[in-house]
Order: C-alpha cells, then sequence, then structure tokens
C-alpha cells in the first residue's frame, strides 16, 4: 500500500495535477506526522500504518492561501481515511473548498491503533472510533488504494457505552461528572485548532464585540465554552475524534460530540458527511415534522 | 435564619411579533401571572440562540421559557421552524450535560392567546419553584 500511495503521489506531482501532496511521515517514537510533499523527490517519505491518526483535511482549508498576491491558490493531493473523507465532505458542503482543486488518494483504513496519541482506555487495540466503524472504505476519491478486508466491527465501544452510563444518571450526578471534566480544562483551543469543521475566522469564543462568551478560565465559563464548541458541531462532527485525542489533559470532548452524533442520527436520520449535497439539520427543517419539546 | 420560600427566577425570550404581544394582551386585560418572568424581547425565536438559555443558567438563571409564534405564523416565515429544531435538540444536550430539562420549555404563543401565556408562565414558574434553585 506504502508503494502505491507513494506512486501516486508522484504520478499527481510529476503530471502537475497538484503543486502540493499532504500525507503521513515517520514520526517520533512509533508516532507519525503530516507529511507535505512539493516535488516527486521527496514522495519516499510518504508512509501509512496503523498510526496515521491525524485528520488531514484540517489543512485543506490553510495550505491553500496563494504564498504570492496573485498566485493562483496551490492546488492539493491528500491521502484521506474514511473519517477524513467524511469531514472533506462537510467542507465541500459548505463551500470551503472547490473540489475541482483537490486530488483525493483514499486509503482504505482498517483502523488506528489506540497509543497513536490516543490514551488508552479501552479494551482492544484500536481506537474507539474505529472499533464501531463499519465504513473502512471512503466515501469520496480520486483514486482508491488498498482493498477492503472482512474485519470485524464491535457492535459498541467505550464511547457508547459511557454515553448510556451518563444516560441513567440523575441530571445532578452528571453535571457533577460534566464540572470535573471542565474543571481541567486549559482553554488552549487544541480542540477547536485541530477540528476540520471549526474554521471561523474569528471564533465565538474569542469574539470581543459583543464578548458574551466569557474568556475565563473558571468552571462555568470552561461549561459554556465546551457547550458551545459542541452545538456549533451539532451534525456537523464527523467522529473524527482529533479534539479528544489533541486534547493535553483529556477532557471527555468525544462524548459530547458523540452525543450530538447519536441524536442527530435518531431525530433526523442523518450523518455527517456522507455526502456532499444534503444540508445539515440544523441549517433547514420541513413544516410538518413532529419534534418533541 | 428564618425560612424564606423559594422565588425562580426565570428569564423569558419572547418574540416580538406574536407572544410579546401576546403579554401585552395578558397585560392589558388584567389577567394574573407569576411576576418571576424577566422578559427579554427578540425580533424571532429564531433569534434565540440555544447559547443565549446556556448563558442565562450560567449567569443564575433558575428557568429559561422561549415563546415564538406558532409553527406557520411566524412574521419571517421560517424563523421558528429553525427555532424548533435547535431546541429540540438543545433541551436534550442541556439535560445530558446536568441542567435539568424540565428548566428549559419551549411554546407557541399567539398575540391573540393573553390566557394562555398567563398560563404557561405560571404553569412553568410553579414548576421551577418545585424544582429548586439551580445549583
Amino acid at each position: 500500500m506504502i508503494e502505491q500511495i507513494r506512486a501516486t503521489a508522484r504520478e499527481i506531482l510529476q503530471n502537475k495535477t497538484v503543486d502540493l501532496v499532504i500525507g503521513y511521515e515517520v514520526g517520533t517514537r512509533g508516532a507519525t506526522r503530516p507529511a507535505f510533499i512539493c516535488s516527486a523527490d521527496e514522495v519516499d517519505r510518504l508512509i501509512w500504518n496503523d498510526a496515521c491518526t491525524h485528520n488531514l483535511t484540517n489543512y485543506v482549508r490553510g495550505k491553500r492561501v496563494p504564498p504570492k498576491r496573485d498566485a493562483p491558490p496551490a492546488r492539493l493531493g491528500l491521502v484521506l481515511k474514511a473519517c477524513d473523507a467524511r469531514a472533506l465532505n462537510v467542507l465541500l458542503r459548505e463551500n470551503q473548498v472547490p473540489r475541482g482543486d483537490l486530488y483525493l488518494i483514499g486509503v482504505v483504513c482498517e483502523g488506528m491503533r489506540q497509543d497513536a496519541g490516543f490514551a488508552t482506555r479501552t479494551l482492544g487495540d484500536l481506537q474507539p472510533r474505529c472499533q464501531t466503524c463499519t465504513e473502512r472504505v471512503p466515501v469520496v476519491y480520486d483514486s482508491l488504494i488498498g482493498e477492503r478486508k472482512t474485519s470485524e466491527v464491535f457492535e459498541t465501544s467505550e464511547v457508547w457505552q459511557e454515553l448510556d452510563r451518563l444516560g441513567v444518571m440523575t441530571p445532578g450526578e452528571r453535571q457533577a461528572f460534566w464540572d470535573a471534566e471542565f474543571a481541567r480544562c486549559l482553554r488552549c483551543y487544541a480542540c477547536r485548532q485541530v477540528c476540520p469543521a471549526c474554521y471561523c475566522v474569528e471564533c465565538t469564543a474569542e469574539q470581543l464585540d459583543p464578548e458574551w462568551v466569557g474568556i475565563g478560565i473558571c468552571t462555568p465559563e470552561k461549561r459554556f465554552f465546551h457547550t458551545m464548541r459542541a452545538y456549533h458541531l451539532a451534525g456537523r462532527c464527523v467522529g473524527c475524534d482529533e479534539c479528544a485525542r489533541v486534547c493535553p489533559i483529556g477532557v471527555r470532548l468525544d462524548l459530547l460530540n458523540a452525543w450530538f452524533r447519536r441524536e442527530v442520527q435518531q431525530t433526523f436520520d442523518y450523518q455527517a458527511g456522507i455526502d456532499a449535497t444534503t444540508l445539515v439539520p440544523l441549517a433547514t427543517f420541513k413544516p410538518n415534522e413532529n419534534l418533541e419539546l | 435564619m428564618a425560612e424564606t420560600t423559594f422565588e425562580p427566577r426565570v428569564v423569558g425570550f419572547l418574540c416580538n411579533w406574536c407572544s410579546y404581544a401576546g403579554a401585552n394582551l395578558a397585560g392589558t386585560s388584567r389577567i394574573q401571572y407569576a411576576p418571576n418572568i424577566r422578559i427579554i424581547r427578540v425580533p424571532c425565536s429564531g433569534r434565540v440562540d440555544p447559547l443565549f438559555v446556556v448563558k442565562a443558567f450560567q449567569e443564575g438563571a433558575d428557568g429559561v421559557l422561549v415563546l415564538g409564534c406558532h409553527p406557520g405564523d411566524c412574521h419571517y416565515r421560517d424563523g421558528n421552524y429553525y427555532a424548533r429544531r435547535r431546541y429540540n435538540l438543545m433541551h436534550g444536550f442541556l439535560d445530558f450535560l446536568g441542567v435539568d430539562a424540565r428548566r428549559l420549555k419551549i411554546d407557541w404563543v399567539s398575540a391573540a392567546e393573553g390566557k394562555k401565556f398567563a398560563q404557561v408562565v405560571s404553569d412553568f414558574t410553579q414548576q421551577v419553584r418545585e424544582l429548586g434553585p439551580n445549583p
């Protein structure tokens, strides 16, 4: 598979289909890191393994800014997993990047392992998102690499079990749980920076006029920040769990997002990023729907 | 300390065109309702970002009431349809975060429903009073 990725990258760089390929390269201590390949001579840096956990769609917008004023924006080649492909669909739907400027190297993904930067929380080698992933094959790509194996898919993962556990608590117990989580938050905004769907030029959390999201590092204001972050991703979060992975003190952001994903799925029968045409549930409505209030 | 009865602080976001006029009607009709509500007039229930509600709870509200035009009657044609979807999700999410779902209510009150306005406010205030102060 590595050879195929390299060959594809070499080809699209040589025939000038793209100016830049973003993929994975060897990082430190068994991890990988994003690689930015500008010329065909460098493609041998690209690798593929079960530690390629980063969601590279986060780079799609920033890296396209032209270096010179009148230069055309860079065309990108991008190595995509199944969850990344859904994130890209969200960006395409919201007109954040023209599809024509991208060449997508879809890679069939058999799941990322836990110690690839993700705190080990469950049994099993795979990250929780990969344990229940039934997709494996990217939903959007220009060339597909690898074949789908009939690998085992878990019925449930630690995230869904934890959601069920919280679901039967009393509101007071839940509040205690979340207060303990939010109390640890440093407000470093790593969760926001890493999220491909969090792309506002001016984030509500840092908006000064009006300044109604407090910037204080105290639990009520942090609770407000996290409520806002999760709500702004309602129906848009694809569940790549990058926010939870990069959180330096392990706040359970994956639970907040998973709650919204499950609720949106149940209420509106909608899953983010499956295609690039359907509107997000909160951006549309049906006059005669019967919603519980 | 002498035992005082708890009086809840209720914040009401009222749409200008229906519910605020409904509140007006309740007043001019001399209908009695719970004085606990602090009314904030907004152009439309679609203007009430769910984060306003979160903010209200953070700043010490015991209950939040969002009132808008009946579905189909929105002055801006479809603002309350969006509100309906948002609050359908937000209601559950606040509950998931540990805010009792009974502290938030969204309802539809038209300009002619002064009586219903008084009823909704009184019932909701009573419900919040029974729940006690927002922790």
